[in-house]
């Protein structure tokens, strides 16, 4: 841009930063807190004695690992089974021909409109009624049906030149042997969008988890520090709430300092459907 | 490739799609079905026990508690749609620029959204405490008794409001970056020929030219916000006084505490109903003007 | 080595039927060259013969077998496409092996075919490079290379020179010309450029509106077009066309033009009636010389250095090209004198069929 920048729309920019940061530096600080010192006066959190004993007490317990492992299972499930999925259908919309493709394709489309409150309740009922819930696959299936990434796949297949599926044709390749070994590896691209999204979306998933994986074994991170933040009211392990706050915060922060590009890649994209 | 009328021996083809399809139809088409004929239906956990047609609904506008979440919905909506969308359309102009300080506070701004929401409500309790939270700790040091937001009916929706408004800043932000990135050079360098200053700029020429995403960010914030659910319900349980309970947590509580789940699937009907409304009605409105 | 059959072949899209009816035979060994301008069918009709499209009516023969059911990889046919299509993520040797690994040739005998093919066009120190990394020069290459590897009865080329440029696209036309007098396989090369098609084929199909003009060997074209279109497609600068009243004069058809110049044409009467038709010069029967009948003013001078090319406009204003030497002294404004060579005159009726000299 070349225009100079408003010196006090950058302040009030670096402030509002200042304000972003806040929040989660205080967590920071309460979670070096211990438990006691904060219970006798919550003020404690500025006289300097600091301490990890939180954090050894989370790694004692083993119930946050547990909901940490159940999150990797459900949202690396969810990914691949996306991935392949979307991908597959991609390649068949944008490609191949059969009865039905184009009216098929238009009420994917419309899936996109469908929001997640008009259709938990049945779903969770057939879950029910196959008393299915409580288990990995329950996590895990109700995500592969977005529409999302389906749409994301075919507009990708398409923007491949036809030419080499022709030749590929000509080289004796197969249906399955074009989509495998032709496209597939140039929609990289794509494919690193559409597994992020789908492993954020997943792994920060909060409603259908709460209902479905009600067994303390299986639930999932987000479900987890729910559950103890009901127990908010006592103050009792302020700190200890703190600190696994961090520990649920911060694993999915570092990746997206790693990812960033990625990431914000897939949400705008996501957005801009 | 092959073209004309996808002939009998092209059903082999369909296999690609199939498996979505099936997981397509069990958890979408069925379900949506489903959930249509469950609102017309009085059962609970156990069973469907009567078709009551659609009773549910008229008594879903006469029930004060639904009509109160609609409201606090609505109010929650025009609390931050404007918000987010002026301050992300804000934090785009000023940190479209490569420099180092605009790509540091560009990740600040982004990084709240990829926490869950269970995380976010976990931090921001944290901050209303009224009792320790941080800006109870900064109104004491300032000399003044701290308030307690979330248990104040007036307070406590906007108090969720900018809990909100601090998680998702970064999807509108984003979205308006790339937009503003974008518009071509010559335009900018055409309006400085012209002698354009700063204002006249923006108005005259920015935001015409992104006003499609503009449109954009509204509809997806409309309809992301409409769909209230976490936060409330983890932060205030919809209290006090019903004061912050939007719609989807009146599905929750309807389907999952009450176990009334016809009840609670016509609710949801309802709420489809109205986040289609809003994003066609918004639609509409941009395609007019912009056909102006 | 096979021929390539068309027996009354019909296409349609969405329901217009675009070709109809139309039959060609090529035979084993030939190059033959589809030349038309864009649309006009050529590309639909070599892809038909790859199995890239499908055939809605009519039979397709490569050397004794029907193809027009089989799929594409069964045909026995090898392409080279306008863009290459080269497989991006594949190394060249990958990109050159894939067509024989789909079909489960021996990890030697691929090995070997690559080798020999990149020797024979010179790309053998790219086989580790991948498409990106190589020039359009060496991409047209290794699509060649990836089509001789596979030792196919057909090889079809469509446009494969378009995307060059004008230098490379020359070398090229040579060794494709060198190419096929090597293998000696029959070959099908689709073009809009009437230069390509002159000098590498052994017969032309010159096709309008998907409709077959004509075909013949590029001297029949040149000297004997069938039609107006291919006279006017064929031939640099575009042959003159003006109109004249047809007479009888002894057998043979004398032709007067607005101006009142009479041109004695070598044309028989038989099948034309006299009157209003078309008479076709080429420039190089057009000749300024001192001593010609015909008056003329010149307009542009374009000097080619091995010719010059003089717009004129005759007494009554119509247009022609002429020739003159490369070193001519003719300025525009000039009032020339022309001597027409009647004798190479065609006469075009108004369907546009040509007539020639016996």
């Amino acid at each position: 841009m070349m225009r100079s920048r408003n010196p006090v729309a950058i302040a009030l920019v670096v402030i509002a930063g200042l304000l972003m940061l806040a929040p989660m530096l205080w967590v920071l600080a309460l979670s070096l807190k211990s438990n006691a010192a904060l219970m006798a006066d919550t003020n404690a959190v500025f006289d300097g004695a600091f301490t990890l004993e939180n954090y050894v007490a989370i790694l004692g317990n083993g119930q946050v690992f547990r909901w940490i492992g159940n999150s990797l299972i459900v949202s690396l499930g969810m990914t691949v089974g996306v991935l392949v999925l979307a991908s597959l259908a991609g390649y068949g919309f944008a490609r191949l021909e059969f009865p039905g493709r184009k009216i098929l394709f238009v009420i994917v489309l419309l899936g996109l409109a469908v929001p997640e409150q008009a259709v938990i309740i049945a779903r969770h009922q057939l879950f029910s009624w196959a008393e299915w819930h409580n288990s990995y696959p329950a996590l895990i299936i109700p995500g592969l049906s977005a529409p999302f990434g389906v749409f994301l796949m075919t507009q990708y297949f398409r923007a491949i030149p036809k030419e080499l599926d022709e030749a590929a044709m000509l080289d004796n390749a197969s249906r399955f042997t074009v989509f495998w070994k032709v496209l597939l590896p140039l929609t990289i691209p794509a494919q690193a969008t559409l597994g992020i999204f789908t492993f954020l979306h997943a792994w920060n998933d909060y409603w259908w988890p709460l209902i479905s994986a009600t067994n303390k074994q299986m639930f999932t991170l987000t479900v987890g520090i729910a559950s103890t933040q009901m127990n908010f009211a006592q103050t009792e392990g302020l700190g200890f709430l703190m600190a696994q706050a961090v520990f649920a915060g911060l694993p999915i922060l570092i990746v997206y300092l790693f990812f960033q590009k990625y990431i914000i890649q897939a949400v705008a994209g996501a957005a801009g459907r | 490739m092959a073209t004309a009328r996808a002939s009998k021996h092209d059903w082999p083809n369909a296999l690609f799609v199939l498996p979505y399809l099936v997981v397509f139809v069990a958890m979408i088409v069925v379900p949506l079905g489903m959930g249509m004929w469950l609102s017309t239906t009085k059962g609970d956990l156990f069973g469907v026990e009567a078709n009551v047609g659609l009773s549910n609904f008229t008594r879903l506008f006469g029930d004060p508690i639904f009509l109160e979440t609609v409201k606090n919905t609505f109010y929650f909506v025009l609390l931050t749609v404007p918000a987010l969308t002026l301050i992300g359309l804000g934090l785009a102009l000023v940190l479209n620029t490569p420099a180092r300080w605009a790509t540091v506070l560009r990740t600040i701004f982004f990084a709240s959204t990829v926490l869950s929401v269970t995380v976010v409500t976990l931090v921001w309790r944290l901050v209303f405490l009224p009792d320790g939270g941080l800006l109870a700790v900064i109104s004491e040091a300032l000399g003044r008794t701290p308030i307690a937001f979330l248990n104040n009916p007036d307070l406590a929706m906007p108090a969720i409001a900018i809990t909100t408004i601090w998680w998702c800043i970064g999807l509108p932000m984003v979205l308006f970056l790339a937009a503003l990135q974008q518009v071509p050079r010559e335009l900018y360098e055409a309006a400085a020929l012209d002698n354009a200053g700063r204002w006249t700029t923006l108005r005259r020429i920015t935001l015409p030219a992104i006003s499609r995403t503009f449109v954009l960010v509204v509809i997806i914030e409309i309809i992301l916000q409409f769909q209230l659910f976490g936060q409330p319900q983890l932060m205030t349980l919809g209290g006090p006084n019903n004061a912050t309970r939007p719609i989807v947590l009146f599905i929750y509580e309807t389907g999952w505490r009450q176990w009334e789940l016809g009840y609670a699937a016509a609710a949801a009907q309802v709420l489809f109903a109205m986040i289609l409304i809003a994003a066609m009605a918004q639609y509409l409105v941009a395609s007019r003007k912009g056909a102006q | 080595m096979a021929g390539v059959t068309l027996t009354e072949v019909s296409k349609t899209f969405g329901g217009v039927a675009v070709i109809q009816g139309l039959s060609l035979d090529i035979a084993p060994r030939e190059f033959v060259v589809f030349l038309g301008p864009s649309g006009c069918g050529k590309s639909t009709l070599l892809r038909m013969i790859a199995g890239l499209e499908t055939v809605d009516g009519g039979e397709i023969h490569i050397g004794e077998r029907r193809v027009d059911h089989l799929p594409p990889g069964e045909r026995g046919v090898a392409m080279v496409f306008q863009h290459y299509a080269l497989y991006p993520h594949m190394t060249i040797r990958d990109n050159m092996a894939f067509g024989l690994r789909n079909i489960g040739t021996a990890a030697d005998e691929i090995a070997t075919r690559v080798e020999a093919a990149a020797k024979s066009l010179e790309i053998g120190h790219l086989l580790d490079r991948k498409p990106g990394q190589l020039s359009g020069g060496q991409r047209q290459r290794v699509a060649i290379a990836r089509a001789i590897v596979k030792q196919p009865e057909l090889f079809l080329f469509d446009e494969p020179l378009s995307n060059l440029d004008a230098a490379l696209r020359v070398r090229t036309r040579l060794e494709l010309a060198q190419l096929h007098q090597r293998l000696g396989t029959t070959m099908i090369f689709v073009t809009h450029d009437q230069v390509e098609a002159m000098t590498l084929a052994d017969r032309i199909v010159v096709l309008n509106d998907c409709r077959i003009e004509q075909v013949g060997t590029p001297m029949d074209i040149y000297l004997r077009p069938a039609t107006k279109f291919v006279a006017t497609f064929v031939g640099s600068p575009t042959i003159n066309l003006l109109p004249g009243k047809a007479s009888d004069a002894g057998g043979v058809a004398l032709v007067t033009l607005a101006d009142g110049t009479q041109l004695q044409t070598a044309v028989p009467m038989t099948g034309l009636t006299p009157g209003d038709t078309t008479i076709g010069l080429r420039a190089e029967h057009v000749r300024i010389a001192a001593d010609g009948a015909t008056k003329a003013t010149a307009r542009v001078v374009e000097r080619l250095g091995e010719r010059t090319l003089v717009h004129v406009e005759l007494a009554d204003g119509s247009p022609l090209v002429a020739e003159d030497a490369g070193i001519s002294s003719v300025r525009a404004g000039d009032v020339v004198s022309l001597n027409i060579n009647a004798a190479a005159a065609h006469l075009f009726d108004a369907d546009g069929v040509g007539r020639h000299a016996a």
